[in-house]
């Protein structure tokens, strides 16, 4: 039922023939706690992601948000319902596939930036490049200090996180996100643990490379704010993914 | 393929990496394995030395297995007849085809030395005893089947013996005067008809030997004896009972292959007991160490063994137990590689190698130190006891054993955390 409304939106791409990254057809996630009866995280998901597209999912605590990103990201499986990523059925990739399909198409910006500690910024960022091959795995080291010099840390290359300002650990956990080249960007709660400010100079980085390279943005958040920024709203209410308007109305209507 | 390299490089790198950043939790993890492995691999060293030890030491004094000794006794209590006893000697050695047999003389000579005459142990035995006793040498060779033809005695003397000639060049044929039995009332040792001998070999002394001995071969001995015997009067056709200090009795010992030597017991000694008639009685018996079954060193291999097993087994329990708390403590960082494209099993390979890498390098250097400690003069002197004159070198098999060791107890040690790993759930490690 939310799928035609999805459709509507993405009728101003209509004729442009792309390509869909990810879809999402009535996708059904439940669990099994033992001795209990199953539980539904979430009911008939619809969701369609193109290139360059800015999305954002708003919704509280215990809504879903950390299953969807799971099923987003490749994590994890759903239930039942239809998850492709570049129109091939996910339920088909192996294991492995999935895994390596993620590193080089998706990138993940985490709201606690989750840095490997005691390793320094350039190794942060050449992190994924470890699981890259050929000529991404080998040039790892000048990529991954390019990258840092895109988002304005050429001169932190070798600077341990825990000697990083907030906004420095996310700009570095951007680029590493962005560092193979990846064509969607799961961002989930970005400036959650930021300040206003630099939030949102946080979040103006993360248009700003999406736009450059293309990738398809998604972003998680309880912020209207930051929700604002995105072309398409979602609010996401016990499992029930739901097209909205303004962002700021479906946070109220959710507290309501 | 270049996916294969470039994801074990990968694999090694991050290994590495994991190692650098926690070096003091390795370092101490590794410690316990480092000792393990440098216990275990000393165990098996000190016990494959000391067996190594004994066994060298039982083939010199009772041969190589299988060796039969044959004696023969007159039941009227008089000795058997030493030329008939030899005769079916020889004559037995040639129908059975042994090559490898000695007769084993224990008999004295008097050396003049320039700080005046020593009685000195003679063991005469014919030209393959050293090869049935692997005696070493250390200077000059053992008695060639040539020397049995010359007139002049050949001698190998122990290195007391060789020290009190002044360590002469073996190369120039330093000869000793042999003063014969000692004769009474002979004031040097040069009795009359004394023979001069060549000395052509050196075998090392044992630390608690303090007194000159010598190997002379039987024949030379026998023909010594017979005509110094003749020189000093003596009618007794017996070249034992002769001299007064030259006593001694023939032992005869074959060194035979030991799947047939049971065979060749009761053959031999039917054959002797034959020729020598009625009123004598002869009896063929074995006394190498391997005769009470296979290996007589297997309860202390076993006991050893087991002590190393145990050893490593703390260590790799130790390890086990370190990394898996650790492991707990990196779900976050596992979940944060996953969600970047690492697999499973890239995960998996990832924390095993880390594991088996740090074990590795542990081992390494537990099996440096245990060579240290094994090698060492004062281990020597604790485990040879003055008997083990030339140590055996460190054995590969411990080296290597105490590496294979580290390698497993690292894999094992690894496969558990590795388990926990592969299992983490990505997204909750990452929002906890």
């Amino acid at each position: 039922m939310h799928g035609p409304a999805r459709r509507q939106l993405g009728v101003r791409r209509a004729g442009a023939d792309v390509v869909s990254l990810l879809q999402l057809q009535d996708v059904t996630r439940t669990v099994l706690p033992p001795d209990q009866p199953a539980l539904t995280i979430l009911s008939g998901v619809d969701l369609t992601v193109e290139p360059g597209d800015r999305i954002s999912i708003v919704g509280r605590s215990g809504s879903g948000k950390s299953t969807l990103l799971n099923i987003l990201g490749l994590l994890d499986l759903p239930t039942s319902g239809t998850l492709t990523f570049a129109d091939r059925p996910v339920k088909s990739y192996s294991g492995g596939e999935r895994d390596r399909v993620r590193g080089a198409r998706i990138g993940f910006v985490f709201q606690q930036f989750n840095l490997l500690p005691g390793r320094t910024a350039l190794e942060n960022v050449a992190m994924p490049l470890l699981y890259a091959t050929g000529r991404q795995f080998w040039r790892r080291r000048s990529l991954a200090a390019e990258m840092l010099e895109a988002v304005g840390l050429g001169h932190r290359l070798e600077s341990l996180p825990d000697r990083l300002s907030g906004g420095e650990q996310q700009r570095v956990a951007i680029a590493r996100s962005l560092v193979r080249g990846p064509s969607l960007i799961l961002a989930d709660e970005p400036t959650g643990a930021l300040d206003l400010d630099t939030g949102q100079s946080v979040m103006e980085l993360i248009d700003e490379v999406a736009t450059r390279t293309g990738a398809a943005l998604v972003t998680i958040t309880h912020d209207p704010a930051i929700a604002r920024r995105a072309r398409d709203h979602f609010r996401l209410d016990r499992g029930v993914l739901t097209p909205v308007a303004d962002p700021a109305l479906s946070v109220s209507g959710v507290e309501s | 393929m270049t996916g294969a390299l470039t994801g074990f490089v990968g694999a090694v790198l991050e290994a590495w990496q994991e190692l650098r950043v926690h070096r003091t939790r390795v370092l101490l993890s590794l410690v316990g394995v480092a000792v393990a492995v440098c216990s275990l691999t000393t165990v098996v060293a000190l016990g494959a030395i000391v067996q190594q030890a004994n066994q060298e030491l039982s083939e010199r004094s009772s041969g190589r297995p299988a060796s039969l000794y044959l004696s023969a006794y007159r039941s009227d209590g008089a000795a058997v007849d030493t030329e008939k006893m030899d005769a079916v000697w020889s004559e037995t050695l040639a129908r059975y085809d042994i090559s490898y047999a000695s007769r084993v003389i224990q008999s004295t000579q008097l050396v003049p030395f320039a700080t005046g005459g020593v009685m000195v142990g003679v063991q005469a035995v014919d030209q393959p005893y050293g090869e049935m006793h692997r005696v070493r040498m250390s200077e000059g060779a053992w008695f060639t089947p040539a020397d049995t033809e010359q007139l002049a005695p050949r001698l190998i003397v122990n290195e007391v013996f060789y020290d009190r000639m002044g360590r002469p060049d073996l190369a120039t044929h330093p000869t000793v005067a042999l003063g014969g039995q000692s004769v009474a009332g002979s004031a040097s040792g040069e009795a009359a008809g004394g023979t001069t001998a060549v000395v052509v070999g050196v075998t090392p002394a044992a630390s608690w030997e303090t007194e000159p001995s010598m190997f002379m071969l039987a024949g030379q001995l026998l023909a010594l004896q017979s005509a110094t015997a003749g020189e000093a009067g003596a009618t007794t056709t017996d070249p034992f009972g002769g001299g007064g200090g030259g006593g001694g009795s023939v032992q005869y010992e074959m060194w035979v292959p030991p799947e047939i030597s049971d065979q060749l017991t009761g053959i031999v000694q039917r054959d002797v007991q034959a020729a020598l008639g009625d009123g004598a009685t002869a009896d063929v018996f074995r006394q190498d160490y391997a005769q009470y079954g296979d290996d007589p060193f297997l309860v202390t291999k076993l006991v050893v063994g087991g002590i190393a097993v145990l050893v490593l087994l703390l260590g790799a329990l130790g390890l086990v137990n370190i990394a898996l708390v650790t492991v707990k403590q990196r779900v976050r960082e596992i979940g944060i590689r996953r969600s970047f494209g690492a697999t499973a099993g890239r995960v998996f390979f990832a924390v095993m190698m880390e594991s088996v890498v740090a074990t590795i390098a542990a081992g390494a250097l537990g099996v440096v130190a245990a060579i240290l400690i094994v090698q060492s003069p004062w281990v020597h002197d604790l485990v040879g006891q003055g008997t083990v004159t030339d140590f055996p070198p460190f054995p590969v098999d411990a080296a290597l054993l105490g590496l294979l060791a580290a390698t497993v107890v690292g894999a094992l040690a690894g496969l558990l955390p590795a388990l926990v790993a592969v299992r983490v759930k990505v997204i909750d490690a990452i929002r906890y």
